[in-house]
């Protein structure tokens, strides 16, 4: 089961702006519908409704949060391989390999644009050696 | 959730109808992915002689069954179809992060049929799957065509692409499919099967998860797994040419390391092994007649490992890949970038053509890669063109005016250029080189270097015996990474099949060329071990660290919530392989006929280098292949027995052998029409 919008829909159009798969549909001021079949359960749409709408794939409901505080994903570059699940995974390409440590011209994973991160935490769930994790963007 | 969908996507392009199929549990059971779930559809939906350039042959894109879960070296993909080249069972495997971006659709594989009446591409984004049109794409270069898709379909997330370049569009039979910006699936010819149908590009544009049914076990094993990827031995850039050197000697074979070979390739990528296998003589010179010696270390040091890192601007990792063999590479012209030639393109048109030429082999790289075209294959139909010319049964007047001549770089490039555009005396290539040869009327001499018509990759047979054996009865003939002594040593499985024979460190040349059943053996658990890591998306580099170290077993259970033995799952990838060869049955392929050329298995011997003198006893070493993996031993037909016991029989029963091979082979028919009642999939 997918994400789901409940009664609560203010119909603000915040969940359907920031969906990466434009599975949300809806006109304003009317309760959206979030198509399952596009849906990636990235949860973006619960963590943006300010009313507490939206239900998670486990029928929980979502948990708001300002977008500022969003967790971000932080890479630990001993650990990382440079494999490029992450940023494969990442469903809204905010992540790039351009990150140079070394000297023989491997390049590693960056939250390029912050801005668009959803706090999805795909990355983190990819990742086979565990050189990711959510941390506050304020650490 | 287990790592698969559980569902294909079909897109008929003569009736414009795409549509869903979905995929039952048992099917992954049984071929778990990748190149397993493309046999099964592919046996069943390919009718038998299929025209391989017509709109029943069906051209398959899968990702492997752990690629897109946390499992290293998973990231490769596949391209399956009947193969115009050789017309049998034909497959492409090819790295960069498209296996992904197919998963991410929701899909386990994608299955094109019919030809559609105009060019078109095939989008599968959030609105479905749908054909747009391509023509303002024909004609444009692999490099364009990707550009242009990508910025056209970006919204949030940048979408893959595979497109073929002009080589497919002109239907060349030496084509391959790219991605990447020149990532090539390139043999077997799939580039051609992709043009025929009018097909320029596949857009994927999917964001979903991919689930696997205990990650944190799968985690656990690759962390294992990183452990052996991080250890980089002190081989320093000078040593491959004289470690070449010392493994030419000729009495002792040495047992090779994953870990030595996992060393090179993220120091240098494969390009490290240049100077390494021309000193050891792995490498073939001047059209399989010349040896080291025609190229001796002055000349190959234009391509050492020194020399290849000086162009690389980064490092490239494909999917999942902890080593990053890849490169970014600054072009000649100093502004344009590509990725670094892999040592089969810097052999085939290097120490192959006797050119020391390093930056125009770096050009030819980059025309290959935009054009979409296989650079083994272009290489091998060069160097039969330089010998027929040297040889001159290729008049100046045929040739127009290109002065063929062993290092003549400035001609290599145009020969290459018209093969491309199927223009002027390289248009004659442009089909790879058996077609070559038949239209100048040399189809008969001993230069052109193939097996059942696939051009012979830059490794020679006459070195390593299970390589010549590997390139005869594989149901995809004259390929490199389907098997060979080398790769069994490197894949280590007595270490998690203790049955399996375990080779000693040294060993005597001599000893080792002597046909037997162990040979057999051993053979048989590379074929079957390949077909096993190609259903998962495994990268050959990868697999050669080792079945020990990379616990692939135990992924996939962790995966898909199973619990089988290593023994199950290559029985899996003897049921791939037995299904291909049953395909290739249908398709009128006679087993037998498969051999690699006469000059490539020695019997034309050397008179100098580390191979003069080896002959390979190919008919021995076949006989000794198909009785361990339980075919006939002298037809190379799966006994009805064998195609039984793995779950076939339904399939093959269907199967109707043709008279040419019938003759040969009553029996087997009258055998297989008496079995009933199994209990098989179908």
């Amino acid at each position: 089961m997918s994400h789901t919008i409940t009664g609560t829909c203010q119909g603000c159009t915040a969940c359907l702006k920031v969906c990466p798969t434009q599975a949300i549909r809806g006109e304003r001021k009317v309760i959206h519908v979030i198509d399952s079949a596009r849906c990636i359960d990235c949860g973006a749409c619960g963590r943006i409704c300010a009313f507490t709408a939206v239900l998670d794939q486990h029928a929980q409901s979502c948990t708001h949060a300002r977008r500022a505080e969003w967790l971000k994903p932080c890479f630990d570059l001993k650990l990382c391989t440079a494999c490029g699940l992450c940023i494969q995974a990442c469903p809204v390409s905010c992540l790039e390999l351009n990150q140079s440590l070394k000297m023989d011209k491997t390049l590693y994973p960056n939250l390029s644009r912050a801005d668009d991160c959803l706090a999805c935490g795909f990355c983190v769930d990819i990742c086979p050696v565990d050189a990711v994790r959510m941390a506050s963007p304020n650490n | 959730m287990p790592p698969y969908s559980g569902k294909v996507l079909w897109v008929d392009l003569t009736a414009q109808v795409i549509e869903e199929q979905h995929i039952p549990d048992e099917i992954y059971t049984q071929f778990l992915g990748g190149i397993g779930l493309g046999a099964w559809m592919l046996y069943r939906h390919i009718p038998a002689m299929a025209d391989p350039l017509g709109p029943d042959n069906i051209l398959g894109f899968l990702p492997g069954l752990l690629t897109g879960t946390p499992t290293l070296y998973t990231g490769r993909w596949m391209a399956v179809g009947k193969s115009p080249l050789t017309s049998t069972w034909g497959e492409a495997n090819c790295g960069g992060y498209l296996s992904i971006a197919i998963k991410q659709c929701g899909y386990d594989g994608i299955f094109i049929k019919g030809i559609s009446p105009t060019a078109v591409y095939l989008l599968i984004g959030p609105q479905g799957p749908q054909l747009l049109n391509a023509s303002d794409l024909w004609g444009l270069d692999t490099y364009q065509t990707e550009d242009i898709l990508i910025d056209r379909h970006t919204v949030k997330k940048k979408p893959a692409v595979a497109c073929i370049g002009q080589a497919g569009e002109n239907c060349s039979l030496i084509a391959g499919i790219s991605h990447d910006h020149g990532r090539m699936a390139a043999r077997s010819g799939l580039g051609a099967v992709m043009g025929s149908k009018k097909l320029k590009a596949i857009v994927f544009c999917g964001a979903k998860r991919v689930d696997s049914v205990d990650p944190c076990r799968m985690k656990e094993l690759s962390r294992k797994t990183q452990k052996f990827t991080q250890i980089t031995l002190p081989i320093p850039a000078w040593s491959p040419p004289w470690l070449g050197l010392v493994m030419r000697n000729p009495w002792i074979s040495i047992r090779l390391d994953g870990i030595i070979s996992n060393t090179v390739l993220k120091k240098w990528g494969s390009a490290g092994y240049n100077q390494f296998l021309n000193e050891w003589d792995d490498s073939p010179f001047k059209n399989w007649t010349g040896s080291h010696h025609d190229f001796p270390m002055s000349h190959s040091r234009a391509f050492s490992a020194k020399q290849v890192m000086e162009d690389e601007v980064s490092k490239y990792h494909c999917l999942a890949c902890p080593t990053g063999c890849g490169g970014i590479y600054k072009n000649p012209d100093g502004q344009s970038h590509s990725h670094k030639p892999e040592y089969e393109t810097f052999q085939s048109f290097g120490g192959f053509l006797l050119n020391e030429d390093y930056p125009s082999v770096v050009r030819i790289n980059d025309l290959l890669n935009r054009a979409g075209m296989d650079s083994i294959s272009a290489g091998a139909c060069v160097a039969a063109a330089i010998e027929w010319y040297t040889e001159g049964l290729i008049d100046c007047e045929t040739a127009a005016g290109l002065e063929l001549t062993w290092g003549n770089t400035i001609a290599i490039i145009e020969m290459v250029r018209q093969m491309i555009e199927r223009r002027g005396f390289g248009a004659n290539f442009s089909d790879g080189l058996k077609a070559a040869a038949e239209r100048l009327g040399l189809e008969r001499h001993t230069g052109v270097i193939e097996s059942g018509g696939q051009e012979l990759a830059m490794h020679d047979l006459r070195l390593d015996s299970g390589l010549a054996v590997h390139a005869s009865v594989e149901p995809n003939p004259g390929r490199h990474t389907t098997g060979s002594s080398l790769y069994y040593d490197f894949y280590r499985l007595w270490k998690v099949m203790p049955e399996l024979p375990k080779p000693s460190l040294f060993e005597r040349k001599k000893k080792a060329r002597i046909p037997n059943y162990q040979l057999g053996i051993r053979c048989v658990a590379n074929s079957n071990f390949t077909n096993f890591y190609n259903t998962l998306g495994v990268c050959f580099y990868g697999a050669c660290l080792g079945a020990d170290r990379l616990f692939f077993f135990d992924q996939v259970n962790a995966a898909c919530g199973w619990h089988h033995s290593a023994e199950h799952y290559m029985q899996v990838g003897q049921r791939v392989q037995t299904l291909k060869q049953l395909f290739n049955l249908k398709q009128g392929i006679d087993p037998v006929s498969i051999r690699p050329s006469k000059r490539a298995l020695g019997l034309l011997p050397l008179k100098k280098g580390g191979n003069r003198g080896v002959m390979v006893n190919l008919d021995s070493l076949r006989h000794f292949y198909w009785q361990a993996i339980g075919w006939d031993h002298k037809f190379g037909i799966p006994t009805p027995e064998t195609v039984n016991a793995l779950g076939l029989g339904p399939l093959a029963m269907e199967l109707e052998l043709p008279a040419m091979i019938l003759n040969k082979h009553t029996a087997w028919q009258i055998e297989m029409q008496s079995q009933e009642g199994l209990e098989v999939t179908q």
